[in-house]
């Protein structure tokens, strides 16, 4: 699976194409045969180093030595496991011991971390093309990625080769047509897994990819690249078209072509309008969970004709090709149409479980037989059901798991970084809409105010900007719900 | 206007929204050197700026806006 749609494509584009731009990084163009040169590079470097597992650390800068060298960690055999370059190096650190990582590529000028074997990929000079993959199994992985953990540290999801070629088959029979003509916009960290997808599916068709420079406003970045380079493929979460909303009136794209929105829950009105900016496009709803390898439903938005929601939440519609979904209640009974439960997902795509972390695997999958065959599910914490003709409508979450700027955050790790600082005072953090109605975070202390200086410096040092509370307040006593929990709720409703 | 009263009222919307006493406005500071100057911070900030001012700005102005000065230049020009 993986040779055949994720290294075949590639390497044909780089032979075949030597001449078409691949990359367009920090207002430079790279051609297919320049970064051919990068990844042999960087490929040559690794085979010099003796490695002890599989995993190789990939400081996630935006660069063209960092995209090589995911080529060239999978031309090798190996796995790549991001990190990212302005998250908390205490978080680096962890990733780095949980995926017994003993080599790190990284192209900043001076390396993040010292502690290990460092190939500093920008100091490398080219002398021979190094393209050849080694033979592996689809069982090996391809990649890890460490999400948000309610226990206070990141937990690790491996993704096999298997898992991603089984993407990659699904997301072409969706119908994309791209080819060497088209400018696809990568505006996700490479932390995040759509970003596998936003330079894999232009890699695999020999066209190009534009990025955002880690200093630049995200969104205003992109709507330039949008706009300035005519691009004709773009994949962003919602929060991203929110912040374009004040300037609906003078954003007119009409040379996009696909636009696939992720990562987050998509509003209806917000697409509907957002669609006459982008008069040729045809819109697409892909929900995912890491897991499942990127995406495993999509729903294709009609803009002719009126569209599926549910408390205005555009449907997430039907799985891809390979995929199965069903709808299960507590006790893992499978429910009827439009009976809501959770959404357990099975398929090629699943990840084997999570790094090194079986007491949540026994948790998180589980077996069922179906139609005599058995396969193995996994509990996705999102509440859903399925309407007559076969589309999932999305309701919420069964967690506290909350998604800020699309990036999935456990509400429980930032209690417990809270807690670890302030000691036996009761804290709760909840997600609030601020006024462009983008998810921010609050926290509450139960009990007497103090100064919160240092519990922002404690925060940053462990947790992502992205997980950092906008608002800290204090509170005498936590309200109660009836069933004797605090209400976060009514804590969310006292936010002005 | 002039460009003090412009950096002068500019000021006291970053303190506020970067909750920053000690910022300091200068011509060539960007996003990179205030902590928490970020996509989510950077709206807010653009919107507590139309109001002070009771300007509007087009995405492209903003966009090709790459430092404080750039910033100050631009509400120069609108006023």
């Amino acid at each position: 699976m993986f040779e055949k749609y994720v290294l075949s494509p590639i390497l044909d584009s780089l032979s075949h194409l030597p001449d078409a731009n691949s990359f367009f990084i920090n207002n430079e163009f790279y051609s297919y045969s320049v970064f051919a040169e990068f990844i042999s590079k960087i490929r040559s470097e690794i085979q010099k180093s003796a490695l002890s597992g599989r995993n190789l650390g990939l400081i996630a800068n935006d660069d063209i030595e960092t995209y090589a060298s995911i080529i060239a960690i999978w031309l090798e055999g190996y796995a790549y496991v991001p990190i990212h370059p302005h998250h908390p190096v205490e978080r680096g650190m962890e990733i780095i011991k949980q995926a017994n990582i003993d080599l790190i590529l990284d192209s900043s000028d001076i390396p993040v971390f010292n502690s290990s074997l460092i190939i500093k990929s920008k100091s490398l000079s080219f002398t021979v093309l190094n393209l050849v993959p080694n033979q592996l199994n689809d069982d090996e992985i391809a990649y890890i990625l460490f999400t948000s953990g309610s226990t206070g540290k990141p937990k690790g999801v491996p993704i096999t080769r298997g898992n991603l070629g089984a993407f990659m088959k699904a997301f072409w029979e969706v119908g994309f047509q791209l080819d060497e003509n088209d400018r696809c916009l990568q505006c996700f960290d490479l932390t995040f897994d759509v970003s596998v997808q936003s330079f894999l599916v232009p890699l695999s068709k020999g066209a190009c990819t534009y990025t955002i420079p880690h200093d630049q406003i995200k969104y205003s970045y992109a709507s330039e690249l949008l706009e300035d380079q005519k691009l004709t493929f773009s994949v962003m979460a919602p929060s991203m078209v929110r912040f374009f909303k004040p300037y609906f009136e003078e954003i007119d794209l009409p040379d996009l072509r696909y636009n696939i929105l992720t990562a987050e829950a998509s509003t209806l009105d917000l697409i509907e309008e957002w669609s006459r900016c982008i008069p040729n496009a045809d819109i697409y709803d892909f929900y995912g969970p890491t897991e499942a390898t990127i995406y495993c439903t999509y729903y294709k938005f009609n803009r002719n004709s009126s569209n599926k929601h549910l408390n205005g939440m555009l449907s997430i519609g039907k799985p891809l090709d390979g995929i199965s979904a069903i709808i299960s209640d507590e006790n893992g009974n499978i429910l009827k149409v439009n009976q809501k439960g959770e959404l357990c997902i099975s398929g090629n795509q699943i990840t084997p479980g999570y790094w090194n972390n079986s007491e949540k695997n026994k948790t998180s999958f589980f077996l069922k037989d179906i139609d005599g065959v058995s396969s193995r599910f996994y509990k996705t914490g999102d509440l859903c059901y399925f309407d007559e003709e076969g589309d999932i409508l999305y309701s919420g979450r069964l967690d506290f798991q909350v998604k800020i700027q699309g990036y999935r955050i456990e509400l429980g790790e930032i209690e417990h970084h809270a807690r670890e600082y302030i000691k036996g005072q009761n804290v709760v953090a909840v997600a609030y809409e601020n006024i462009s109605g983008n998810n921010e975070i609050a926290l509450f202390i139960e009990g007497e105010p103090f100064d919160t200086s240092t519990l922002i410096v404690q925060f940053k040092s462990k947790l992502p900007y992205y997980m950092l509370p906008s608002k800290i307040l204090f509170i005498d006593e936590f309200p109660l719900n009836t069933n004797s929990k605090t209400d976060r709720n009514l804590l969310k409703k006292s936010i002005s | 206007m002039e460009k003090t009263d412009v950096v002068t009222r500019l000021t006291i919307v970053f303190k506020n929204v970067f909750d920053n006493e000690a910022l300091v406005l200068k011509d060539d500071l960007t996003a990179n050197d205030v902590d928490n100057w970020d996509s989510l911070t950077h709206m807010i900030l653009i919107s507590d700026i139309e109001k002070e001012f009771e300007v509007k700005f087009k995405l492209k102005e903003l966009n090709k806006m790459r430092n404080v000065g750039d910033m100050v230049d631009l509400l120069l020009q609108k006023k």
